[in-house]
């Protein structure tokens, strides 16, 4: 029962700090709300200019398809030649399309003008992205008007899109946040617990209690746990709340899940605690790895590109079995047959780290 | 002045005297760059494509040909054969297995021979609103190919594109200019936030306060020695990406430095404003966290484009010190654009380091009159 006294204090400290408090259930709420809506902006409004040296009717339709859309934000259409490489350097303008009468006529149904798109490259998704949309708008230009002359297109696309019909972006990459925000506040918060502790020289006492060392362990991570779980709760709640995401899967596996994951980063903290020796060092170790789990999770960028030299650092990484879990738990309803293989590997992580955590624990108090 | 250069000292040996975190802030840098070097991109290839094939004719083989035959799509699932229904393929969907499945009706070849339209259909997993649009593209790209060759209208249309600056495309290029912007800031800003509020918790600072250096020499003090701290992680930066990733430098190095500098002053401004405001160390690291990490990487535009965001984004994107710094770090290294085209975002960073430096300068005045 002593434990429960130890505990009580942890919870005491916790609720005396507002300020912790503060980040640990408002910044949540905020984080939430603004990665939401900027993870989840599509590229658009890509700013271009327009050269346009051909003669055609054709080009000013084109034009004009271009300038309706919002995917680009139509800086200047200019009748003649500019320095374009100028202006792509001063980054005002991320691509020039120029437009110029066809120089030989071929066994053509219509002419059409000449499209060169001089693009910056440097943000290579954006450019992609672009080039794309171009490609996309002027060949759906083409098809409809050689419609008009009686030449159809003998293939067309039928799409039909599972789990995300709208293919609203949030429903994706919300769950994925509240993952992230738990990951953020345990580590950090862990990472500094017992350092404080030996900042402030307070550990001794705590060392000389009649507390065993293991019951210190738990006395330390649990609350932390908790606070976890109840980030969980209101990121859950706010992300179905406000951005209506759907949750079709089982609330009590994500709820397993979470918890597995949080014994994980929890230990993973105290590993930190154990070995830093200022707060500091702390912040900095957690800050690091705290980069490195997120970048490596699958969060922001596709798994699939990393090679496989690699890959066992995303093999190693207990944020990236999260994510898929949460995300095949709020979209696609899968059940635990779907991922237990991913819940294993999970649980099989959350037992290493611990075991190294209780071990580097046990052999720092016994110092 | 002469205040200046015993701060300067002590704090160096503070940052000397722990090289756990030493290590730490310069192994950092390596590691980032290395990471997003090799196995961050937005690159999407190798889609896992599931073929049910109802014609199985010469032209539908034609067709799967120019779905297989590039590096977007990969074959997986079952072998296509007819004891296998839409739904043992959709199982595989929900599991993560196949990415898309394309389904070629039965009357296939007899409708394209005819010159009929006929609909193909694609099932696409849509978890991933951007990666179901890029499928959804790739399949209208391949179809269009597809027509092109049948219909005889390849030479329509006639589009050529020229990429500047980053020929290849290499997400490499974008991202590590970018995480050298990144890091100066967090480290420039946590540096200087921890060594104050520490002073405060520890309270050393009443030995300050009695001493007889003035409030604007201690500031100046301490930032010299952090200045030089984020300086040598910069050309550390630099000099790794250079030699292990090839990332050309085209511009003046010299403007590049030059910049760099007021920069990282900007972060240690920021960093001593909150560390004035900030009661103890945890505080002050969660606030330069919050203030630095998430705005610098999130809204800066270090991953996603200034340009797409919404109006509220926009003008809280204009306050953060790194997204100016990311447009002359950019320009100069990937563009080998000129001091010139700079300057008004210079002129913005050193504007926003006053205003930092005047509110903790006041802020600190008034703590040792209090403490006097």
């Amino acid at each position: 029962m002593k434990i429960l006294y130890f505990i009580k204090k942890e919870f005491l400290e916790i609720s005396r700090q507002r300020e912790l408090l503060f980040m640990m259930i408002i910044a949540p709420i905020f984080q939430l709300l603004v990665l939401g809506y900027i993870v989840t902006t599509d590229v658009k409004n890509v700013p271009v200019g327009m050269i346009d040296l051909s003669s055609g009717k054709e080009t000013v339709k084109i034009i004009n398809r271009i300038t309706g859309s919002d995917l680009f934000d139509v800086k200047y259409i200019s009748k003649t030649n500019r320095d374009t490489v100028q202006e792509l350097r001063e980054g005002n303008i991320k691509a020039v399309i120029v437009f110029r009468d066809p120089v030989k006529a071929g066994n053509k149904i219509k002419k059409y003008p000449e499209v060169q798109i001089l693009m910056d490259g440097v943000d290579s998704n954006t450019s992609q992205i672009a080039a794309g949309y171009f490609n996309g708008i002027i060949r759906n230009y083409i098809l409809e008007d050689i419609k008009s002359l009686g030449v159809s297109p003998i293939v067309r696309s039928k799409p039909l899109i599972r789990f995300n019909p709208e293919l609203r972006s949030i429903n994706y990459m919300g769950p994925g946040i509240v993952a992230l925000l738990l990951t953020m506040i345990t580590v950090f918060i862990t990472s500094i617990s017992l350092v404080r502790e030996k900042e402030q020289q307070t550990i001794d006492t705590l060392l000389i209690s009649r507390l065993n060392p293991f019951e210190i362990y738990i006395g330390k991570a649990l609350p932390m746990i908790l606070m976890g779980i109840v980030n969980l709760c209101i990121g859950t709640l706010f992300a179905v709340l406000w951005f209506n995401i759907p949750v079709r899967g089982s609330l009590f596996y994500l709820l397993i899940s979470v918890l597995i994951y949080l014994a994980a980063i929890s230990s993973y903290g105290m590993i930190i605690s154990v070995f830093s020796t200022s707060q500091q060092q702390a912040l900095f170790f957690s800050l690091f790895s705290m980069i490195t789990f997120i970048l490596l999770s699958g969060l922001l960028t596709p798994l699939e590109n990393i090679p496989a030299g690699l890959k066992w650092l995303v093999m190693i990484n207990p944020l990236s079995y999260l994510i898929k879990i949460i995300r095949e738990i709020f979209l696609k309803g899968n059940g635990i047959e779907q991922f237990y293989g991913d819940l294993l590997s999970l649980g099989l992580i959350t037992l290493v780290i611990s075991s190294i955590s209780i071990f580097n624990f046990k052999k720092f108090v016994s110092k | 002045m002469k205040g200046i250069k015993p701060v300067t000292r002590k704090e160096l040996y503070h940052i000397l005297r722990d090289p756990k975190s030493l290590i730490i802030i310069f192994i950092m840098p390596i590691f980032m760059i290395f990471i997003y070097g090799y196995a961050i991109s937005f690159d999407l290839n190798n889609i896992n494509i599931g073929i049910i094939d109802y014609s199985k004719s010469d032209l539908s083989e034609k067709l799967q040909g120019k779905f297989l035959n590039n590096k977007y799509f990969k074959l997986a699932g079952p072998k296509a054969d007819d004891n296998r229904s839409i739904e043992s393929y959709e199982k595989l969907l929900k599991s993560g297995e196949l990415d898309e499945i394309m389904i070629i009706p039965g009357d296939f070849s007899e409708k394209v021979k005819k010159g009929t339209p006929v609909d193909i259909g694609f099932i696409i997993d849509g978890s991933d609103s951007n990666t179901a649009n890029i499928i959804y593209q790739y399949d209208e790209m391949i179809l269009m190919a597809f027509i092109e060759d049948h219909q005889n209208i390849r030479d329509m249309l006639n589009i050529s594109t020229k990429i500047y600056f980053n020929p290849e495309l290499k997400s490499a290029y974008f991202f590590i200019p970018g995480i050298n912007a990144i890091l100066l800031m967090m480290i420039s800003a946590l540096l200087t936030s921890l060594s104050m509020s520490r002073e405060k918790e520890s309270g050393s600072i009443d030995l300050i306060f009695i001493s007889p250096i003035k409030s604007y020499e201690i500031i100046i003090g301490k930032t010299i020695a952090y200045i030089f701290v984020s300086f040598l992680v910069e050309a550390l930066i630099l000099l790794f990406s250079n030699f292990w990733f090839g990332l050309p430098i085209r511009g003046d190095i010299l403007t590049l430095f030059f910049f760099s500098l007021i920069f990282i002053f900007t972060g240690l401004s920021l960093g001593i404003m909150i560390s004035m405001v900030a009661p103890d160390q945890k505080t002050a690291m969660l606030a330069t966290l919050l203030a630095t990490m998430l705005p610098s990487i999130m809204l800066s535009g270090f991953i996603f484009p200034i340009t797409s965001l919404g109006k509220v984004l926009r003008v809280i994107s204009s306050i953060i010190p790194a997204t100016y710094f990311l447009k002359i770090i950019r320009g100069v290294v990937l563009k080998g654009a000129s001091f010139s085209e700079f300057v008004t975002d210079g002129a913005i960073l050193i504007l926003m380091s006053i205003i930092l430096i005047a509110v903790a300068a006041k802020k600190f005045s008034k703590m040792r009159k209090v403490a006097g």
